[in-house]
């Protein structure tokens, strides 16, 4: 022991025991060895220390802590869903009816007639080619025209076979008929006559000649072609063949105010080729029906126009106004009327729900709504928790993948190493946003779920980027089985478990939580740029990347910027917040650092 | 505290009790390592280089051997290699009477406390990420060397041995100088009760005035837990203060091998010659009759066939370049491979 100290104290500044016999001695000490003096911090406090002594990391620190508090405790304080829509009553400018101007013929069949859409086609080219006859389906009609537009199609039914041979006259009834003795005296003297049509007892015949014989036809009215449109004031009125022909007789003659169809009395008062049908009653007058060339459709099956109303769009029409007002029961409102071709609309101002898009921010929404209608600031709540926790759950992916396989390489080395290098080559070769575009696009074309496409977003950045991660990791361990205190711990003999835990991991640690937390801010970034595009985060869940990405046009980013820049500041926030954090991290970590 | 000392060193008179053979605590027989060139899966080795070819030696207990030579001349490989941190190609390790690559790995973990390695850079050789007191009790306390209720003071006894202060304990590496670091390396290799220690160099990354420190604290904890060294260095005044034995290592080949006193009275291989002809002298005055070697060493991929060191030697006769020496024990104790002792070679000139 002698011996030992002798050889210390010719050394007495490295030594220990000289200075701390000088202590015994004095009891203020001034050296900087002092036990005193040195307060003893453990790793995990001096990584702390020297963390909380970076302004910049602490700054960091605090915007995301921020962020957490706005995006996982604001959810809970907002007092709307993420999701809410917001609606206001409004007055809007809707469709209230359709006005078509029509110039096709339409028909009208008379009772117990057959007369279609078929024969009509044959009307209209036999009316064009200027004959008087045509047949469909085995009846022959003939065309009569009464005025311009109107046409009265009549059918004719076979009567009799009728011989007339040099005076000689002979009259076969068909089957089921009877020729009386006036009609039989008819068609004589019309045959005397070369007539081929004329009238008795208000029924027509024709005479129609086959070869050497006649044929008498009973000629009926079955149909009626005309352009007017009559509309009936109330739905179940009755407008029938008779009463169209008697009141479309009675418009183009113009001469009489008034006609009687099925039994009933009506008047006509026509005003600028618009006329109304009065019902005749006792001692007033009830509007029946509207006559005119226009077919008018009410926006909504439900809605029912009155008459007046009718009249009044009408009229308008024809002056050419393109405004008009009308007072029903629920006031006086005001119409506007627009054209196309032969198309007329008519709107006016209609209460309705409408929802608050693009509100300017006021104490309601602090932030405004976007264009959904919803709360934009809640929305970034709801958005930062998607965002948030898609960082961190594919940050912990990552790692996980990263530290197995990349420590898998590192520790085996040889073959092992070989070939886990080689996928991670593979891996950085895949181009990462083709590669996401294509997996969007093929999550749309599944139609996957919003809430499941989360995940598999999760899962499809964390095995991308793992590679990064693991090749860190090989590197590492790499390095560290080769460094001196390694080979010092092996020469120890203590368990191999120790020396990877006790002695690797430690080493790996700090460049990993480095690694993940700049990682955090990276994967932000590519949620919000795959949201952006529409391929990450789906409506109607928020992420801030989608929220920014509802503002496509210039026009919305000029004039709604409190829809996307409050995202687009969060976003860079965050990633600042997380490099600041990530880089007072590694210096905290890193012991050698000096300040 | 003083328990625990006489534990130490009825432990070691115990194991010196039961030290079985010719007297040696570590023998070295025909050690070989080659370490293959461009190892490809394909093509297999291109070659081998010979760092260590055939070296034998054996230190006795409670000695030092001192092993010099120049940088890349298999020293360091010859260290690892003994404590079997690097396979053997050929050849043997004997330590206290068993063969150390015979070992399975749970006898050579219970063998690994008594063979310890000091390091030369103290700063790589301590994980930056461990407090002083763990990295020195560590190993012992999962070897199980101290009962849990003396862990304590048996650490601070070792620290202080080592010149270190208790309230080190919970410091970390990095707040340490190289002088102190290289303390805590010792302390680590210390606190293991082991019988060898091998020196890689232990002081050739410190300052002279560090360099004598760590020397004599060697010194003064070899007497006192009656330690066996291999002291590798390639500085010839830090082994001649340290070492009973001197070996001179050549290109992985042990040249010459003798005492202390014998070996600087009378260096006889033409290398050791020129080795210790440039060991400085702290006196202007005194004329230094320097052999000046010329030529680099030769590659140990590649040897020089016969004498590695004909291709630089004085003294070189056309039978070093083919035949190979053997080893000739000159005097008692001082063994030189070298054909210039060659009895029967000589005799023919």
């Amino acid at each position: 022991m002698d011996n030992n100290n002798n050889s210390r104290n010719d050394n007495p500044k490295e030594s220990g025991d000289y200075m701390k016999n000088a202590n015994e001695h004095i009891s203020v000490s001034t050296s900087l060895d002092d036990e005193q003096r040195v307060k003893v911090l453990s790793p995990g406090m001096l990584v702390f220390r020297r963390f909380i002594r970076n302004r910049l990391a602490i700054v960091g620190f605090f915007i995301i802590l921020f962020m957490f508090l706005f995006s996982f405790v604001g959810g809970f304080l907002t007092p709307y869903d993420e999701t809410e829509v917001f609606t206001y009553v409004g007055t809007m400018s809707k469709e209230y009816a359709s006005i078509t101007q029509n110039t096709e013929l339409r028909y009208t069949v008379a009772e117990g007639k057959e007369y279609n859409d078929g024969a009509h086609a044959q009307f209209i080219l036999a009316k064009n080619s200027g004959k008087k006859f045509f047949t469909y389906n085995g009846i022959e009609y003939s065309i009569i025209q009464e005025d311009e537009d109107l046409y009265i199609i009549t059918q004719v039914t076979p009567v009799a076979n009728v011989t007339y041979f040099r005076g000689l006259f002979g009259i076969a009834p068909m089957e089921g008929f009877e020729v009386s003795k006036v009609l039989e005296e008819s068609v004589m003297s019309a045959l005397e006559a070369g007539e081929e049509q004329f009238e008795i007892q208000g029924e027509v015949y024709t005479l129609t000649r086959e070869n050497k014989d006649y044929i008498l036809g009973k000629s009926e009215n079955a149909a009626l072609e005309s352009t007017l449109i009559i509309d009936p004031a109330q739905q179940n009125l009755n407008v029938d063949f008779d009463f169209k022909y008697a009141a479309e007789k009675t418009i183009r003659d113009q001469d009489s105010g008034s006609f009687s169809a099925n039994g009933q009395m009506f008047e006509v008062e026509e005003h600028n080729n618009i006329s109304v049908i009065y019902q005749l009653g006792s001692n007033d007058r009830i509007p029946y029906a509207i006559i005119s060339s226009y077919a008018m459709q009410p926006s909504s099956p439900e809605m029912f126009l009155s008459i007046d109303f009718k009249a009044t769009v009408l009229e308008a029409i024809e002056e050419n106004k393109g405004l008009f007002h009308f007072q029903d029961e629920n006031g006086n409102a005001e119409y506007t009327i627009t054209r196309i071709n032969n198309v007329y609309t008519v709107k006016t101002e209609t209460p309705t729900h409408l929802i608050s898009m693009h509100e300017s921010p006021s104490n309601k929404h602090l932030l405004g709504t976007d264009a959904h209608g919803m709360d934009v600031l809640t929305r970034l709540m709801y958005g930062g928790r998607i965002s948030l926790s898609i960082g961190f759950i594919v940050v912990f992916l990552e790692i996980v993948i990263g530290i197995v396989l990349g420590g898998l390489a590192g520790y085996f080395g040889k073959w092992v190493d070989m070939l886990i290098m080689r996928v991670v080559d593979v891996f950085n070769c895949i181009p990462f946003l083709p590669l996401m575009i294509i997996m969007g696009s093929v999550m749309d074309s599944l139609d996957v779920q919003p809430d499941k496409r989360i995940f598999y977003l999760m899962l499809i950045l964390g095995i991308m980027s793992w590679p990064g991660i693991a090749r860190m990791v090989r590197g590492q361990i790499l390095s560290l089985r080769e460094q001196e205190f390694m080979i010092a711990a092996e020469a120890t003999g203590i368990r191999v478990s120790r020396r990877i835990f006790k002695h690797l991991i430690p080493n790996v640690i700090p460049q990993l939580i480095v690694l993940a937390t700049l990682g955090l801010g990276n994967i932000i970034l590519y949620e919000s740029t795959l949201s952006y595009f529409g391929l990450g985060v789906k409506f109607p869940f928020a992420s801030w990347g989608n929220i920014i990405s509802g503002v496509s046009t210039a026009y919305e980013m000029t004039n709604f910027w409190f829809v996307w820049i409050p995202a687009g500041l969060l976003i860079l926030l965050t990633v600042l917040g997380f490099n600041f954090v990530g880089d007072g991290l590694r210096d905290a970590f890193d012991p050698k650092m000096k300040r | 505290m003083a328990n625990t000392i006489e534990e130490v060193k009825t432990t070691v008179e115990e194991r010196n009790n039961n030290e079985k053979g010719n007297g040696y605590l570590l023998e070295v027989k025909n050690l070989k390592k080659y370490f293959p060139i461009n190892k490809s899966v394909l093509l297999g080795a291109k070659g081998y280089v010979k760092a260590v070819d055939g070296v034998t030696f054996g230190i006795k207990r409670g000695t030092t051997m001192g092993l010099v030579g120049e940088s890349g001349c298999g020293k360091t490989t010859i260290g690892k290699t003994i404590l079997r941190l690097t396979d053997k190609t050929d050849g043997e390790v004997i330590f206290n009477g068993t063969s150390i690559f015979d070992l399975n790995k749970k006898n050579l973990r219970s063998i690994r406390p008594r063979i310890q390695i000091i390091f030369q850079d103290p700063y790589s050789s301590l994980s930056p990420r461990l407090p002083v007191g763990e990295i020195i009790g560590e190993a012992v306390r999962d070897n199980n060397l101290v009962p849990k209720e003396e862990f304590d003071d048996y650490i601070t006894k070792i620290m202080l041995d080592c010149g270190l202060q208790p309230y080190h304990k919970d410091r970390y590496p990095h707040e340490f100088s190289g002088g102190q670091r290289q303390r805590i390396c010792i302390a680590r290799a210390i606190a293991l009760k082991p019988d060898f220690i091998v020196c890689d160099e232990p002081v050739s990354a410190l300052d002279v005035s560090i360099q004598a420190q760590i020397i004599n604290l060697l010194k003064d904890l070899q007497d006192k837990y009656h330690l066996t060294y291999l002291f590798i260095s390639h500085d010839l005044s830090v082994v001649e203060h340290i070492s009973d034995e001197i070996g001179v290592m050549y290109l992985g080949n042990l040249v010459e091998h003798a005492d202390k006193e014998a070996i600087f009275a009378n260096p006889l291989h033409p290398y050791t010659k020129a080795l210790f002809s440039a060991i400085p002298i702290p006196d202007p005055d005194v004329k230094m009759n320097r052999i000046i070697l010329e030529g680099n060493i030769p590659s140990p991929a590649n040897p020089p066939s016969g004498c590695k060191f004909h291709t630089r030697c004085s003294s070189c006769m056309e039978v070093c370049k083919t035949v190979v020496p053997k080893e000739i024990e000159v005097e008692k104790g001082h063994k030189v491979v070298c054909h210039l002792y060659d009895k029967g070679i000589n005799k023919d000139k």
